[in-house]
């Protein structure tokens, strides 16, 4: 899908994310910052020692409200480019799941953005973890996305 | 008319597929389709409570009504990142 920024990169994949050449690929020459975030796959969860996760999405939706995040962060950080690759499939201890890379021409604007990206990744973006343990493994306990209220007048009335 | 159904996370384990085309009356809303395709699963009702729906790839409400081909999803809550 076109989008306005081209030097975004808003990715899903299946291979380890190449995190270096995704945070130099947001860096432009009227940037004086770089801020990324890199979610990494923990060795425990909840007290269980953790073997490997799994991670699936609604791939198309899970894109679609990625750029609607690096939209976002566009209209209201002042900052250049935005990178958002997230990982699909069986990850070992210590992989990156997420990588988030904000340029700007300032720090504080790249922190900001930055930290609001992962913030609303982990709530409105498509994506299911299956954690494994040596003795099971469940679905990790997720949040809600917010959707639209219901339309009163489509309700019989009461 | 007929309507694409998906299914993730314990939903997908639970429906058994991943995804499904299921065939509801005309003016069906997004929770007509959910009941229609809880009749051959009921234990899929007891997640009602925690599921949101997407129509098309956007959030949708429950009672939003549906055109034939449309695509539906139901997720439950989610945990990327």
């Amino acid at each position: 899908m076109a989008s306005g920024y081209p030097h975004d990169r808003i990715e899903v994949t299946r291979e380890p994310i190449p995190d270096v050449q995704i945070a130099r690929g947001v860096r432009g020459e009227a940037n004086g910052a770089v801020a990324t975030f890199d979610g990494c796959v923990r060795n425990h969860s909840h007290g269980r020692s953790t073997l490997y996760l799994e991670y699936e999405a609604y791939e198309t939706m899970a894109l679609a409200k990625m750029r609607e995040i690096a939209a976002h962060l566009h209209s209201h950080f002042a900052i250049d480019r935005v990178a958002i690759v997230h990982r699909l499939g069986r990850l070992q201890i210590g992989e990156s799941s997420v990588f988030i890379a904000v340029s700007a021409a300032h720090r504080a604007a790249a922190f900001d953005a930055c930290r609001y990206a992962i913030d609303t990744l982990k709530k409105t973006v498509p994506i299911w973890k299956k954690e494994f343990f040596a003795d099971g493994a469940v679905w990790a306990d997720g949040e809600l996305p917010p959707v639209p209220a219901e339309t009163p007048t489509r309700k019989p009335a009461s | 008319m007929r309507i694409k159904v998906l299914y993730f996370g314990r939903l997908k384990e639970l429906a058994g597929c991943s995804e499904e085309s299921v065939e509801v009356r005309d003016g069906s809303l997004i929770e007509d389709v959910f009941r229609t395709c809880s009749t051959a699963r009921p234990e899929l009702l007891q997640f009602r409570a925690s599921l949101v729906a997407a129509r098309n790839c956007e959030f949708a409400a429950w009672d939003m009504p549906l055109r034939a081909g449309d695509e539906v999803g139901f997720l439950p809550p989610v945990s990327g990142g």
